[in-house]
């Protein structure tokens, strides 16, 4: 009898190794989901900027100055920011590049074109380390992280029991996961 | 009487119920995927066009959307004043050119159709910018060059066949239906190739570099295909 209880005792320390990890992996699962929803669905939705284009008129003749000239504009379009340049490409056409926005001023009718990006902070930053863009030190969490959810995958599959242990509902469920990438390779196709 | 126990017939209804409900569910989006795709119109009329070389206008498994779509990718400065054009590699001068030197060159306007390897194609975009032939021509073209690589920014790379390249409408441009290229499509500059996918189109091009041999590049080495063209599907490796 105390041989049959040592046998069980491992499925409580299972449960809390799974439950312990499984609260450390949280934060990072919603990083890696959010922005595999949005990675995935770049081709209908920017998640990293709100992209923008507007048109409007400023009054002519305007200074013959570069610099005169922009700040009338920025004046006119009530943008309180400094330019990174002004640079006219041709003549006829000033284009004044602030930080997140381009402004492309035909000099001769006063047209403007702006066009624009606004960061969306949440998924720019989760995309940028889903991506790991900053590579540097995130490699290694990035790692641990997929080492956590290798764990959590294999220790979710013997934790609880069940009446007829691995054998039951659980062997279906866990052939029926396996087989959905398999039956996609084969009916889609394969590298 | 039932002699099932109540928290067992519960937990039975409440399962019966979850089903129906995700039946349901399942069956209004497949209708409004199905009424989605019945209703492009756009994409119908594209499938029954041909183009002049007889290919079909819209290649197999493309859809139609009436805007570039931004897709990503790690811009660069998009400040036409900082811009510098590398044309280099086996030609005979390697060339730096500024904006206002590209814009001194012939420069030429095309319509051309672009095709995202993700679905999507993007019809009849006038395209403004100088051909890549005429660059080459700039720089002197070596007769022993047999493949091009587009260099931007942070390291991006796309390769393409020489042929490819030079081809009529290929080109470097800067604006897209008479405005200037926004910054999620690679401003100021990028490559178009518009008969292969749209990712060889390397966005904030920053050098053309024209090779002997082949070199992968950035998508080509993760598992996309190394020649890319969209009537054969190839996407991927």
């Amino acid at each position: 009898m105390p041989e049959r209880q040592r046998r069980i005792r491992w499925r409580p320390w299972l449960r809390a190794f799974h439950r312990d990890l499984g609260y450390l992996a949280v934060g990072l699962t919603f990083v890696y989901a959010l922005s595999g929803l949005a990675v995935n669905h770049i081709a209908d939705w920017d998640s990293n900027f709100v992209n923008y284009q507007r048109e409007f008129q400023v009054p002519t003749p305007l200074p013959s100055d570069d610099g005169e000239a922009a700040t009338l504009v920025l004046a006119q379009a009530q943008i309180a920011k400094t330019p990174v340049d002004v640079y006219r490409p041709e003549p006829g056409k000033l284009e004044i590049t602030l930080d997140d926005r381009t402004l492309f001023v035909a000099t001769e009718t006063g047209r403007v074109y702006e066009e624009g990006q606004r960061a969306r902070l949440v998924f720019r930053s989760v995309n940028w380390l889903h991506l790991n863009r900053g590579k540097k030190a995130w490699t290694y969490f990035a790692d641990g992280y997929a080492a956590a959810l290798l764990l959590l995958a294999a220790s979710g599959l013997f934790m609880i029991p069940g009446r007829k242990g691995i054998a039951g509902r659980g062997a279906i469920l866990t052939t029926l996961g396996a087989a959905i990438p398999l039956a996609y390779l084969s009916c889609v196709g394969s590298p | 009487m039932n002699d099932q126990p109540v928290s067992e017939r519960c937990r039975n209804v409440a399962r019966r119920e979850l089903i129906l409900k995700a039946a349901a569910g399942t069956i209004i989006v497949a209708a409004g995927g199905g009424w989605y795709v019945i209703s492009d119109r756009l994409t119908a009329k594209a499938r029954a066009e041909t183009r002049p070389d007889g290919r079909p206008r819209l290649p197999p498994g493309q859809r139609v959307i009436s805007a570039l779509k931004p897709m990503g990718g790690q811009p660069g400065d998009p400040n036409r004043s900082a811009l510098r054009l590398k044309v280099h590699g086996e030609v005979e001068h390697p060339i730096e050119l500024d904006f206002q030197q590209l814009l001194a060159m012939n420069v030429v306007q095309r319509q051309a159709d672009v095709h995202c390897v993700t679905g999507w194609s993007l019809l009849g975009g006038r395209w403004r910018g100088l051909q890549i032939k005429a660059l080459a021509e700039r720089a002197g073209l070596k007769p022993g060059a047999r493949h091009v690589i587009f260099e931007a920014a942070h390291g991006y790379t796309a390769n393409v066949l020489l042929r490819e390249a030079l081809a009529e409408d290929s080109m470097v441009t800067w604006e897209l239906d008479d405005h200037p290229l926004g910054r999620p499509h690679g401003a100021p500059l990028r490559a178009l190739v518009p008969d292969l996918y749209f990712w060889k189109s390397a966005k904030w091009l920053t050098g053309i570099r024209f090779m002997r041999s082949d070199e992968p590049g950035y998508w080509e080495v993760r598992g996309y295909n190394n020649h890319a063209d969209p009537w054969k599907e190839e996407r991927y490796a």
